[in-house]
């Protein structure tokens, strides 16, 4: 659905994208994670046609953003970082203009807007002022916005700044109806918990560069780091240790009354028969996740939000 | 306590180059123009620029020849040879001030110490510039007929080309009227034109810019609408000055509304052309309050063109006001016919393409890039 080849954006002397490439297919959720400042909107910007790249091309179902921008938009709707929406008009009478500028019919548009309220679960309150509306319910309109052509593609960027818990499960529920559809959506953000929730595949780009991408999974074998779980007993002697390394297939290390199992969630319960079988009394056990945070700290020796 | 915020006031104040600006140069700006326009600056140190008056000998007399060479070497002013058709309607339509008519007998009058047949026709929407030419005519005339000091001696007959009339508006009204319209739609538009500026803070010009619509499109309308309230208000003022004061707007209705859509333009491209310069609301607000100001007093919003020096008048055509308000001199007071007040109306119509086209490629580079 998307090639992305080559891209690169300077502003003065900073390489904003530094030769970045990625495709993304039909139906996929792609999360594109990096820091503040790592060039996730200019990405999204230059993919969106409204900043022009210095190299490299994209291509949205085949058309070449350069000369094909108007075809292009189209195919796309964005929802920006910011809530670009006019406070002072009614969340309809906002959606009935900014679906007049894809040219749908009169008819149609109204028709479009309702269904995108109810989608929302904005529909009750449609004729309120945007000035009126709590922070995530202006963030859901501002994705209604970005939905009434029926894009083919949907970028989010950061669609989830500063809002509630409540609005954000939201928005993921709104976003994965969407994906049911078969709509392909580009998501960025620098909350690694909102791409492993919702994304199929990842881009981590940090510095303007793509530093790894792939499946979740494909991206935690990029590290030596395993997932792992610590039990806590009441009493662990060596023997015990020992027993439990006859009978258990993964590696283990003992520290005092902890042991740490390298194994996953999956083999939990295996792990635990055994300690039931050896008599000992697990106290407390925590899983150690290989999660995108680590693999982001792994890669490029910093924390995703410094 | 209190010393501690008015130092923070102090320094948050002058951190604002535009504010101090504002406050500090605007007034220096316009104490120069008043001072200029009023009078009593530079005068010792140069000469000022002699005023042009036409001149009409039908007497074509050697004593008449004679005499208008003197009265030309006079300094303040300077005579122009003209036929009278020609000079008449040179002071008609606003191009000169006056005619001084020498008519037959004059070298007869001389002969006899009679009353000279001398007539000064004029421009009594230039009203100030007159009385400077009357008396100064009137003292030279004193002075080469050799009547002393008793200056009534000499009747220096004068008459205004435009005869006042229950249709016509007072030239005072018209300035009155047409100055302050046009100076406070230049406030009015410069604020809709930063609404592009709102737009690009509150991050719809993004979401403009990302549907299926041309970054021109998005100035044009911002300009369309500029216009139509540029319209609106015209409309209104020129309609109270007619309930309230009675200015005669249906007698050239045809011209006003053209006259009205062109200024209406002219502005309009000024809007956005005052807003593609800035970056921020803030630049705006410092940079539109200082132009229109400054645009206003040498255009002639503030005071008459005609009690301005030469060279504010030369200055004065680059100026929206001048074009506008010498339009309005011409449809309500010299009652000029619509061909002739063309050529004003189309000098509104270019500053409108020129500053539209200026703004197109500044707004692609102030506002759209960085959006």
């Amino acid at each position: 659905m998307i090639q992305v080849q080559n891209l690169s954006k300077s502003f003065q002397d900073i390489k904003a994208v530094n030769d970045i490439s990625f495709t993304i297919k039909k139906g996929e959720i792609f999360g594109l994670l990096g820091p503040n400042g790592a060039g996730k909107s200019t990405t999204l910007n230059m993919m969106s046609a409204i900043l022009k790249s210095d190299e490299g091309h994209i291509h949205i179902d085949g058309n070449l953003i350069n000369g094909h921008a108007k075809t292009c938009k189209h195919l796309i709707g964005v929802v920006p970082q910011e809530i670009s929406l006019y406070e002072d008009l009614s969340a309809y009478k906002n959606l009935l203009f900014w679906g007049n500028l894809y040219g749908i019919p009169s008819k149609e548009l109204k028709d479009r807007i309702n269904k995108t309220l109810a989608l929302i679960g904005l529909l009750d309150r449609k004729n309120d002022l945007i000035k009126t509306y709590s922070g995530g319910m202006k963030r859901r309109i501002n994705i209604a916005a970005a939905l009434l052509h029926h894009p083919k593609v949907l970028f989010m960027d950061e669609p989830t700044v500063g809002i509630d818990p409540q609005s954000r499960n939201h928005i993921f529920e709104v976003i994965e109806t969407l994906n049911k559809q078969g709509m392909t959506i580009v998501y960025t953000t620098h909350y690694m918990e909102e791409v492993e929730r919702l994304c199929n595949r990842i881009a981590i780009i940090d510095s303007g560069k793509i530093i790894a991408q792939g499946t979740q999974a494909e991206l935690k074998e990029l590290i030596p780091t395993k997932e792992s779980i610590q039990f806590e007993f009441n009493l662990l002697s060596e023997n015990d240790v020992n027993q439990l390394r006859g009978r258990l297939p993964y590696p283990l290390s003992q520290n005092k009354n902890k042991l740490l199992v390298e194994c996953t969630v999956q083999e939990l319960s295996k792990v635990i028969t055994t300690c039931n079988e050896l008599q000992l009394s697990v106290e407390d056990i925590q899983l150690n996740k290989v999660n995108l945070e680590a693999i982001f700290l792994s890669l490029t020796g910093k924390q995703l939000r410094d | 306590m209190i010393l501690t915020i008015l130092k923070k006031d102090l320094r948050l104040y002058f951190s604002d180059k535009k504010g101090v600006l504002v406050t500090f140069l605007l007034p220096i700006i316009m104490i120069t123009l008043f001072a200029f326009a009023f009078g009593g600056v530079g005068k010792k140190k140069s000469t000022p620029k002699p005023l042009g008056i036409l001149v009409v000998d039908k007497d074509s007399t050697s004593t008449s020849q004679e005499f208008i060479t003197k009265l030309n070497s006079l300094p303040t002013i300077r005579l122009i040879s003209s036929e009278e058709e020609k000079a008449l309607d040179l002071v008609r339509k606003g191009e000169n001030v006056a005619a001084l008519v020498f008519e037959k007998g004059f070298s007869e009058a001389i002969a006899t110490n009679a009353d000279v047949p001398v007539e000064l026709k004029y421009d009594a929407a230039r009203d100030i510039q007159m009385r400077i030419v009357h008396t100064i005519l009137k003292d030279g005339f004193t002075y080469h007929l050799g009547k002393g000091d008793v200056i009534n001696q000499v009747q220096l007959k004068t008459t205004s080309v435009i005869k006042q009339s229950s249709t016509k508006a007072h030239p005072g009204l018209v300035q009155a009227v047409g100055g302050t319209a046009i100076m406070m739609l230049l406030f009015s538009i410069a604020a809709i034109g930063g609404g592009l500026l709102d737009e690009k803070e509150a991050g719809t010009l993004k979401r403009l810019l990302i549907a299926p619509i041309k970054p021109l499109d998005i100035l044009l309308a911002k300009m369309g609408t500029a216009m139509i309230v540029s319209i609106l208000q015209l409309t209104v003022m020129f309609i109270f000055a007619w309930v309230a004061f009675g200015l005669p707007i249906f007698m050239d209705a045809s011209s006003l509304i053209v006259l009205i859509l062109c200024i209406s333009f002219a502005v309009s491209s000024f809007g956005v052309f005052l807003v593609s310069t800035v970056k921020t609301r803030q630049q705006l607000q410092g940079m539109s309050t200082i132009i229109i100001i400054l645009m206003s007093a040498i255009g002639g919003s503030m005071i008459p063109i005609s009690m301005m020096p030469a060279f504010m008048q030369n200055i004065a055509i680059i100026s929206v006001n001048y074009w506008g308000i010498e339009g309005f001199f011409d449809i309500f007071w010299r009652q000029l016919p619509f061909i002739d007040i063309l050529p004003k109306m189309g000098v509104l119509v270019a500053i409108g393409f020129g500053m539209t086209l200026v703004s197109t490629v500044l707004f692609k580079k102030n506002i759209i890039e960085i959006a």
